[in-house]
């Protein structure tokens, strides 16, 4: 932060960040009796950027198996008066009130397993409609990016959920961070990559805050003059539909766009039936391709 | 933001001619600025609804053919009309990609009577945005040919797999045509081929065009302004519905995957060969290796100029299922005054305005999220909180 980089323009950004907080906590956490740890961690970062600048903004929602839910900023304040801890800004006070109430209540209002996945889709999208929103109503410029944390591990079952997130994201410009413990996410890897954020696995609770206030405090402007860890090969391999095996060439029904590893006379997915055809095709354009590239070598 | 306007540009009637709608956006809770919204809202939906049910030719190729007569160069819209065009054709070749990700796009100039190639079918935005910026600094002359650009175009598109939809938007500034032989039998030969025309006309109204699109089951349009310029342009980025000669298939396809940087020796890929050959030699380590026959690309999706087979990757793929698989209308009710609710997404306060609810988990949006929602999420955020909607 030392070094001044074009004042002026540095002023006029805002920078609205979004925490989407996996609350399903994997049983290795409660285990550990890490819980403490993590949201102590959640709320340090949070006030963390709201320090920053007076014009950075802060969202929460949380994501629990059975809903995901925003928790900060809420609509009512029905807790008014907070007093802050001397010398503790009064904005950092409310919200870590708040971020923790929230927590409280949509952890406590959930009885059943938590083998079931969290719907951190859901979180998701409501994060975006909000930035989306912002964004339409400021008048200057507001840099919307979203940090995900999450401890669920893969979560295959929302495959197309995750994919219009990040489209949308992308289409926006927002950024989608994605901070994992301990299990490793490929989605939310991918989300990274597609979105330019970064994707980070802390092996442990121990580290979480220096990780997040090192690699996902700074704004995406300042990210590429900061030494961060490189980022890991995204495996986009794709799996067929049919069998879930791992392809590099596939069949692909031209009108669904569903995935085979074998050429099939009925599309399983929307019942189109196919003309043998696919080979005659390629080889005419094979033909023209050569003939095409050849003077080129 | 009206006074800012008005303070950098002088007098609104001398240049701000084509922004009127701009003009008229009223502060946080006038009605003004929502009253066009709704507007755009409305053809929106109404777009949605014609999609439904509808097969949808998914793997496009489409031709542009671009006006380069000296009517071009009038200047009705700002700053001239060809200069406007390619400004909104530079975004439409961006967005093209994104919304048809495995569909193909190319440029054809027409002028002095004939047509000219700008860039060839392919799936790659450069080519076509390089043959863009050339096109900026000529100077628009002579008379355009329909009978040869759409000839140049049925040339290459009647060789196109018969899964494909065949397409070709005309964005026509002339009131007149120079073609060498009768234009009516290029018309007929058109709708053998099932090539789609499409027109959109920057003056008036030709006879010939709307007998063009009405045969070939395209669409025509005569622009207002750039705002309706950009929409005309924007319908063409959604896939249309199947002509019913359209053949299914399944097509053969590569998924490459990504080769690690640190491992993988230098290698020249097929993107840049060009390039190569002319300027500094682009050696990479990484990029995406056809399954085939093992050349190189740095950017996906892509033909193979080997072996011919389409590489993509699965995102990409999935990027295009919003439109086989799009979110329903949600039901919009008015809000009477003194009613007020909240937004699910935003969290914002709404009163004696349209809510709108998704009927499927009965929760209700406000008008910016139920257009952020179809137009860009195309996921309802109150289904995708609720477990048993999953
Ligand atoms: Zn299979
Ligand atoms: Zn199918
Ligand atoms: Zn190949
Ligand atoms: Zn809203
Ligand atoms: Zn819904």
């Amino acid at each position: 932060m030392g070094s001044q980089i074009q004042p002026e323009e540095e002023d006029e950004v805002s920078e609205l960040l979004a925490v989407v907080l996996d609350t399903s906590f994997n049983s290795a956490l409660i285990k550990e009796k890490n819980v403490g740890q993590l949201l102590d961690a959640v709320v340090i970062f949070s006030n963390a950027h709201l320090m920053n600048s007076s014009k950075n903004t802060l969202a929460v929602v949380a994501c629990h198996p059975h809903t995901a839910k925003m928790i900060y900023p809420v609509k009512k304040d029905s807790i008014q008066n907070i007093r802050p801890p001397d010398a503790q800004m009064e904005i950092l006070a409310h919200a870590t009130q708040v971020i923790r109430d929230g927590i409280k209540e949509v952890v406590t209002s959930w009885q059943g397993v938590y083998s079931i996945e969290p719907l951190l889709t859901g979180g998701m999208a409501l994060a975006l409609c909000y930035i989306a929103k912002r964004m339409a109503n400021t008048v200057g410029k507001l840099n919307g990016r979203i940090l995900v944390l999450s401890s669920s591990g893969e979560s295959a079952h929302q495959y197309l959920n995750f994919m219009n997130v990040f489209f949308a994201a992308q289409r926006k410009a927002i950024v989608v961070d994605s901070c994992v413990i301990q299990n490793d996410c490929g989605l939310l890897q991918q989300g990274a990559d597609i979105t330019g954020g970064n994707y980070l696995k802390a092996p442990s609770i121990a580290g979480l805050l220096e990780y997040l206030l090192w690699v996902f405090l700074p704004p995406k402007s300042l990210r590429a003059k900061l030494v961060l860890p490189k980022p890991d090969v995204v495996d986009y391999r794709t799996a067929c539909f049919c069998h879930r095996n791992l392809i590099e060439v596939g069949y692909v029904c031209s009108v669904c766009l569903s995935i085979f590893c074998q050429f099939a006379p009925i599309c399983s997915t929307c019942q189109t039936h196919f003309k043998f055809i696919g080979f005659k095709q390629s080889m005419v354009k094979k033909k023209e391709q050569k003939s095409l590239q050849a003077p080129l070598l | 933001m009206a006074d800012e306007d008005e303070q950098q540009d002088g007098y609104r009637w001398e240049s701000e001619y084509e922004r009127t709608w701009e003009a008229i956006r009223e502060d946080e809770s006038g009605n003004l600025q929502a009253s066009v919204q709704e507007i755009v809202h409305k053809t929106r939906r109404q777009q949605l609804l014609l999609q439904k049910n509808v097969r949808l030719g998914m793997m496009r190729h489409l031709y542009v053919v671009l006006d380069l007569s000296a009517s071009m160069n009038s200047n009705d819209l700002r700053p001239s009309r060809i200069q406007c065009v390619l400004h909104l054709l530079d975004d439409f070749v961006d967005r093209f990609y994104d919304e048809n990700p495995i569909s193909q796009l190319a440029i054809i100039a027409t002028c002095n009577k004939r047509a000219e190639k700008i860039s060839d079918l392919s799936g790659n935005p450069l080519k076509h945005k390089e043959g863009l910026a050339k096109i900026k600094d000529r100077l628009p002359t002579g008379e355009p040919s329909l009978q040869n650009s759409i000839n140049m175009a049925a040339a290459v598109l009647q060789h196109m797999p018969a899964h494909s939809s065949r397409e070709v938007v005309i964005i026509l500034g002339s009131l007149t045509t120079c073609d060498p032989t009768d234009i009516n039998e290029t018309i007929e030969e058109a709708k053998k081929l099932g090539l789609r025309c499409s027109v959109i006309g920057l003056a008036a109204e030709v006879y010939v065009c709307r007998r063009l699109t009405e045969i070939t089951g395209g669409s025509y349009h005569i622009v207002v302004d750039e705002d309706h310029l950009r929409e005309l342009l924007a319908n063409h980025l959604l896939p249309p519905p199947a002509l019913n000669n359209i053949e299914c298939s399944m097509v053969k396809m590569g998924f490459p995957f990504h080769k690690n940087e640190q491992e993988d020796t230098p290698a020249l890929c097929q993107c840049h060969l060009e390039a190569a050959a002319t300027e500094s030699v682009h050696i990479t380590t990484g990029g995406f290796l056809c399954p085939q026959c093992k050349s190189k690309y740095c950017e996906l999706p892509a033909e193979c100029r080997i072996c011919g087979l389409t590489l993509v990757s699965a995102p990409h793929l999935a990027r295009s299922y919003h439109h086989l698989f799009p979110l329903d209308n949600f039901k919009e009710t008015h809000l009477l005054k003194g009613d007020t609710r909240t937004c699910f997404s935003c969290q914002s306060s709404v009163e004696g305005q349209n809510m709108y609810t998704c009927e499927k988990c009965k929760e209700e949006f406000c008008l910016d999220c139920d257009i952020f929602i179809h137009a860009t999420l195309h996921l309802c955020p109150g289904c995708a909180c609720k477990p048993q909607m999953n």
